[in-house]
C-alpha cells in the first residue's frame, strides 16, 4: 500500500554533483509527492538539509521540480519551479516558469533535477531518461541566452544563463529556450557560481492519468472558468493584450509607481499601453508550451515583447515614456538573462539617489553593465538595497528583504502592502496576488483601501497559491478557475482525492516550512517591513481618487493579527524549534 | 467584519431568501465571531473553523425546495446536480447531507463536504456555504446555492410532479404567499437617448438597483450597460448591481484602452448586441423562471447533448429567442447579437435573460419584467396542464 500510484508522479529524481561529476537517479519518498506535490513544495522539502548554507555554497542544490500534471492536458500545467536560496535576498527562494523544459523533464521520467557541487570549469548538462551527461561549456560561456539556447537546442530544451548569471549579477535570472524566466531573486546567479551554463533535457515518456473521463469532465470545467473570465479571454483580458493590460488600469486606479515610488501616476504610460504596443508592433499571440491563454506577446518576426512589470519600471519607475527603449530593455535583459523588475527598479533607486532618473539612451549601456558588471554596473548589480546603503541612503531601495517592489504601489492596494511583507521571497506580487480581488476583482472584489480582514485573506491566499505553485499551474488560471477545478484535475490524474481544503493544507504547510527556513537563517518581523515611504508620502492622488499614506498603526495591526492566525510568535517566528520534525 | 455580516444578513431577509431568525454567520480573522441563530451559528463556526476560508453561511432557505430535492434524490445519492449555466460554471454540483446523517458531529461531515465545494445542503438545517475570501463571497455563494435549488425544483416538479407528503400543500403556499408580482410599476426612468456620461452613470446604477429589488436576478448578479458615442458604460465583473456607483467602466468601442478589462464578462456581448441592434441600452438578469422554462425543450431524438453550449437552434419562449451559449467568451457573444435585433429581447439557455432599449431602460427594464411573467405563468400553466386531475 505503500507504492507511488502509476499516475501523475514519476516518483524518482535525478541527482547532479557537478563538483564529483556524478550522477544517480534516487527514488523521491512517497509521502513527499503526496504531502507537498511537485514544484515549489517538493523542491522546499528537498532544501530541508541544506537550507542554512550560503547560496553560493557548492553544496547549495539549486532543483528543477515538476508538478503532477505536467505533461497532462491540464490547462497552464506545462511548468516548473526552481528552487533554492536566493543571492539576493538570502531567503528561501522558488520561481515558476513555464515552457517545453518543464515538459521534457517529465518526459525524460524524472519529477525533479538537484544539482549540487561547482564544476571545476563550464559545463552544460544533458538530461535524457537515461540519466545525465556534462558537456563542455567553455565556448558557450559569456554567450547570451539566445546564442546558447541556439547552440544546445537539438538536443532538447534549454535553460541557460546568459553572462548576468555568469557575473553572478544578483537578480540573474535562468531563461528558458522559448523566453521564459525564472527570474527575480538570482537563481541565475546560483547556477552560474556552479559553472553550470545550461541545462538541456529531452525524453518522450507520456504520463498517464488515473482517470481520463473525470480529467476531462475537470478540463471542460477549466476552460468554461477561463472563458468566463473578462481578465483571461475578455477582449480586454490578457489573452488579447498580455499583462500590460494592466497598464491603463493602473494608470486609472492611481497605484502606477513613478520615479521610484514618488509618485503614482504617469502622464507617459499610454504610450506603452496593451493597446500601444499592439499598434507599435503589430504584436501576436505567443505563450507557454501548452498554455490555453497564450498572454505572452511577440512580434511578428518572434521578438518578445515586455510585460506588465517591465513596461512600468523601464517605463513610469524611471520617467521614461519611449516604448520601443522599453522594448530594448527588456530584450537586452533577456539576451544577458537577468530580471528586468529589479533591474529597472535598482535604476530607479539609484537614480533618485544622484538626482536624475536614468534617460531612454542611457539605459542600453546601463543595463548592459550591469549584465557584464562594468564600471557603476558592478554596483547596480548587487540589486537596490545595496545601492541605496552604498549610497547612504538605504531608505532609496523600494524593497522588502532587498527584493524590489513590483508594479504595485501598495498605498493604492492595502492587502498588497501587507503581502509584500509577509511573502516568504521578498517584495513579490505573486506570492498572495491580492490584485486579483482589490484590482481585478476576483474572485470577488474587496476594498482596496482597507485593512479589514486582509491578515486572513492574505494567509488563505499564499497557502493557496504554494499548492499551485506545487502542481505547478500558472497564477493566472485563477482569475477564472478555482482550486477546486484544479483539485478534480489532481485527483483524476493521480487517482488520490484531494479537495481545495486539503490543497489550501499542503499550501500551509509549504508555506510554514519556507517561513521557518527564513527565521533559522534570520528573518523575523523586522524584515517584513515596507520603505518608509508608504507610511510617510502619498501617492498622485486625482480624478476622486486619494492616494494617502498608508496608516502605519493600522499596518502593524493587521501584521499582528497575520502572525496570529499563522501561529508565529509577536516576532514572527516560531516558538517551537522542534517545528519542522512534525512534518513529513 | 461585523459590519459585513450585518449587511449581508440584512440581504438575505432582503432577497427572502432565508427564513427571519434562521439565519447565522460565521468569519474568522484572528479571532473567529459568529452571529444569527444560536444553533446554526454554533455549528457555522465549528465547520469554518476546519476551513481555510474567511467567512461561512448557515442559513434555513424560505423555501422548502432544497430539503425536497434531498428527499427526492434516489436512496445512495449524495449530491444534486442543477443543469443551469450558473451551476455548471461555477458551482458544478451541490453535495447534500440527509437528516440522518446529521446526528453526533454534524459540523464535521459538512466542514468535510465544503472543503470541496462551495455550497451543502444540511437537511433540516439549511444551506452552509464557505466564502474564502469575504464574507459576501459566502453570501454569494449561499444565494448562487438558492437560485440553483429554485430552477431545478421547478422543472423537477414540472417533469414528474410532486412526489412526497406535503409536497404540493408547499408548492401552492410558495405560489400564493413567496412570490410577488414582478413589474416596473412606480419605477422612474431618465427618458433617452442618454449623452451626458453623469445622467448615464446615475441611471445605470438606479436601474441596477431596480433589477435587484423587483427579483430579476440570482444574488445581486447580473449586467447593465449603455451605449452613448464612442463609449460602453458597463457594470464591472462581481459588481452587485444594486451598488454600482464606482463599479462602472467606460469602455471605448474602438478598444483603445484597456481599463475596462474590469468590465463585465459579458462585454464581449454587449459590444457585439450594440453593433447588431443599434440598441442604446442592455440589461441582463437571471430572472428564475424564464432561466427554468428556457432548459425546456420537446425536441425528440436529438443528438445533441450539451444543450446548452451545443445547440444551434433558436427555440422561442413566446416571441423571445431562445439560445444555447456559456458566459463570456465561450459562445452567448455569437448567438445572442444575431436574434435580439427584432425582438429587442432574448433568453440564453440555463442562464438568463437579456434585453435591450432603443433610447433608454424603461423598454429593456419593461421588456424582462413582461418576459419573466409571461414564463411565470407559462410555467404553471403547463404544469396545471400536465397534472391537474
Amino acid at each position: 500500500m505503500n507504492r507511488l500510484p502509476a499516475t501523475g508522479w514519476r516518483g524518482k529524481l535525478l541527482h547532479v554533483d557537478l563538483g564529483e561529476g556524478t550522477a544517480r537517479i534516487e527514488e523521491i519518498p512517497r509521502e513527499f509527492l503526496l504531502r507537498y506535490l511537485g514544484g515549489r513544495g517538493l523542491g522546499v522539502r528537498l532544501l530541508r538539509e541544506t537550507y542554512a548554507l550560503d547560496p553560493f555554497h557548492p553544496s547549495m542544490p539549486l532543483i528543477f521540480a515538476v508538478g503532477p500534471l505536467c505533461g497532462t492536458a491540464a490547462p497552464t500545467a506545462a511548468r516548473l519551479a526552481a528552487v533554492s536560496r536566493s543571492p539576493l535576498t538570502g531567503t528561501v527562494y522558488d520561481c515558476s516558469a513555464g515552457g517545453r523544459f518543464a515538459h521534457r523533464l517529465k518526459a525524460a521520467g524524472f519529477d525533479a533535477l538537484r544539482i549540487v557541487g561547482r564544476s571545476p570549469r563550464p559545463v552544460a548538462l544533458a538530461v535524457t531518461p537515461e540519466g545525465a551527461e556534462t558537456l563542455p561549456a567553455g565556448d558557450l560561456w559569456g554567450k547570451t541566452v539566445g546564442e546558447t539556447v541556439r547552440a544546445l537546442e537539438g538536443r532538447g530544451s534549454v535553460a541557460a544563463i546568459g553572462p548576468a548569471g555568469e557575473n553572478r549579477v544578483l537578480f540573474a535570472c535562468i531563461m528558458m529556450g522559448e523566453g521564459n524566466a525564472i527570474g527575480r531573486g538570482g537563481l541565475g546567479a546560483v547556477m552560474g557560481g556552479k559553472n553550470l551554463k545550461a541545462v538541456v533535457v529531452n525524453g518522450d515518456r507520456a504520463v498517464a492519468v488515473a482517470d481520463p473521463s473525470r480529467f476531462d469532465r475537470a478540463r471542460q470545467d477549466v476552460m468554461r472558468l477561463f472563458r468566463a473570465s473578462p481578465v483571461i479571454f475578455g477582449e480586454l483580458g490578457i489573452a488579447e493584450f498580455g499583462t500590460p493590460a494592466l497598464v491603463d488600469l493602473m494608470r486609472q486606479r492611481r497605484m502606477a509607481p513613478t520615479e521610484n515610488f514618488r509618485r503614482t501616476v504617469f502622464e507617459g504610460s499610454g504610450n506603452y499601453s496593451g493597446p500601444a504596443i499592439r499598434k507599435a508592433y503589430g504584436s501576436k499571440k505567443d505563450g507557454c508550451f501548452g498554455c490555453p491563454i497564450q498572454c505572452k506577446k511577440s512580434t511578428p518576426d518572434g521578438m518578445h515583447l515586455p510585460e506588465y512589470e517591465t513596461v512600468s519600471h523601464f517605463g513610469a519607475l524611471n520617467g521614461i515614456d519611449d516604448l520601443h527603449a522599453i522594448v530594448r530593455s527588456n530584450a537586452l535583459c533577456n539576451e544577458l538573462g537577468m530580471d528586468t523588475i529589479s533591474a529597472a527598479a535598482t535604476l530607479a533607486a539609484w537614480g533618485e539617489g544622484r538626482g536624475r532618473f536614468p534617460v531612454a539612451e542611457e539605459v542600453d549601456r546601463l543595463v548592459a553593465d550591469i549584465g557584464y558588471r562594468r564600471g557603476e554596473g558592478d554596483l547596480l548589480a548587487q540589486g537596490s538595497r545595496r545601492v541605496a546603503e552604498a549610497m547612504g541612503n538605504p531608505d532609496l531601495s523600494m524593497s522588502v528583504k532587498s527584493l524590489e517592489l513590483p508594479a504595485y504601489d501598495p498605498r493604492g492596494a492595502y492587502g498588497m502592502a501587507l503581502a509584500y511583507c509577509t511573502s516568504n521571497r521578498g517584495g513579490c506580487h505573486l506570492r498572495a496576488y491580492p490584485i486579483s480581488h482589490e484590482i481585478l476583482r476576483k474572485p470577488v472584489a474587496t476594498d482596496r483601501f482597507s485593512f479589514s480582514g486582509k491578515a486572513r485573506i492574505i494567509k488563505i491566499a499564499e497557502d493557496a497559491n504554494a499548492a499551485v505553485d506545487s502542481l505547478v499551474a500558472c497564477k493566472f488560471s485563477f482569475f477564472g478557475a478555482t482550486l477546486e477545478e484544479y483539485a478534480e484535475l489532481l485527483s483524476a490524474t493521480t487517482g488520490e482525492e484531494y479537495g481545495p481544503q486539503s490543497l489550501k493544507e499542503i499550501g500551509e504547510r509549504i508555506y510554514l516550512t519556507e517561513r521557518f527556513y527564513n527565521c533559522a537563517n534570520g528573518f523575523d518581523a523586522g524584515d517584513d517591513r515596507l520603505p518608509a515611504r508608504f507610511f510617510r508620502e502619498p501617492g498622485s492622488g486625482g480624478e476622486g481618487i486619494e492616494i494617502p499614506p498608508i496608516d502605519e498603526k493600522r499596518f502593524e495591526e493587521e501584521l499582528g493579527k497575520y502572525y496570529r492566525i499563522r501561529g508565529l510568535t509577536p516576532q514572527g517566528t516560531f516558538s517551537d524549534p522542534g517545528f519542522l520534525e512534525k512534518l513529513p | 467584519m461585523r459590519d459585513q455580516i450585518a449587511k449581508y444578513s440584512g440581504r438575505l431577509l432582503s432577497d427572502r431568501s432565508a427564513v427571519p431568525g434562521r439565519i447565522s454567520f460565521a468569519a474568522q480573522d484572528d479571532v473567529l465571531l459568529t452571529d444569527g441563530d444560536p444553533e446554526l451559528a454554533r455549528l457555522a463556526g465549528e465547520v469554518l473553523f476546519s476551513l481555510s476560508c474567511l467567512g461561512m453561511v448557515a442559513a434555513l432557505p424560505s423555501l422548502p425546495f432544497a430539503d425536497f430535492l434531498v428527499r427526492r434524490a434516489p436512496a445512495g445519492e449524495t449530491r444534486i446536480v442543477p443543469r443551469d449555466t450558473e451551476t455548471r460554471t461555477f458551482l458544478h454540483d451541490i453535495p447534500f447531507l440527509r437528516r440522518e446523517e446529521l446526528g453526533g458531529d454534524a459540523a464535521a461531515r459538512i466542514a468535510r463536504l465544503l472543503g470541496n465545494r462551495k455550497g451543502v445542503i444540511a437537511e433540516g438545517l439549511g444551506i452552509f456555504a464557505n466564502g474564502p475570501v469575504t464574507v459576501e463571497h459566502a453570501y454569494i455563494n449561499y444565494s448562487s446555492v438558492f437560485h440553483a435549488v429554485f430552477v431545478k425544483y421547478l422543472l423537477d416538479v414540472l417533469a414528474e410532479g410532486f412526489l412526497l407528503p406535503g409536497e404540493k400543500e408547499a408548492f401552492e403556499g410558495f405560489r400564493r404567499d413567496w412570490l410577488r408580482p414582478v413589474s416596473a410599476e412606480g419605477l422612474p426612468f431618465r427618458s433617452g437617448p442618454l449623452e451626458d456620461p453623469g445622467e448615464i452613470l446615475a441611471e445605470i446604477a438606479a436601474v441596477g438597483r431596480y433589477t435587484v429589488e423587483r427579483g430579476l436576478v440570482d444574488s445581486f448578479f447580473g449586467n447593465i450597460s449603455c451605449r452613448a458615442g464612442g463609449v460602453v458604460y458597463i457594470s464591472q465583473t462581481a459588481a452587485s448591481l444594486d451598488e454600482l456607483p464606482g463599479r462602472i467602466d467606460p469602455v471605448p468601442m474602438d478598444n483603445s484602452s484597456t481599463t475596462g478589462i474590469t468590465a463585465s464578462s459579458e462585454l464581449l456581448a454587449h459590444r457585439r448586441i450594440y453593433e447588431a441592434s443599434g440598441a442604446r441600452t442592455i440589461l441582463h438578469g437571471h430572472p428564475k423562471f424564464a432561466v427554468a422554462m428556457s432548459m425546456l425543450c420537446e425536441e425528440k431524438d436529438c443528438p445533441v447533448k450539451d444543450c446548452w453550449k451545443d445547440c444551434d437552434r433558436v427555440r422561442l419562449l413566446g416571441d423571445a429567442p431562445v439560445v444555447a451559449g456559456e458566459i463570456g467568451a465561450g459562445g452567448l457573444a455569437k448567438r445572442v447579437p444575431p436574434v435580439i435585433a427584432s425582438p429587442r429581447k432574448a433568453v440564453v439557455y440555463g442562464h438568463g435573460v437579456f434585453t435591450v432599449g432603443r433610447t433608454d431602460f424603461a423598454e429593456a427594464f419593461r421588456a424582462m419584467v413582461a418576459l419573466e411573467n409571461w414564463c411565470r405563468e407559462e410555467y404553471f400553466r403547463r404544469l396545471a396542464e400536465k397534472f391537474s386531475g
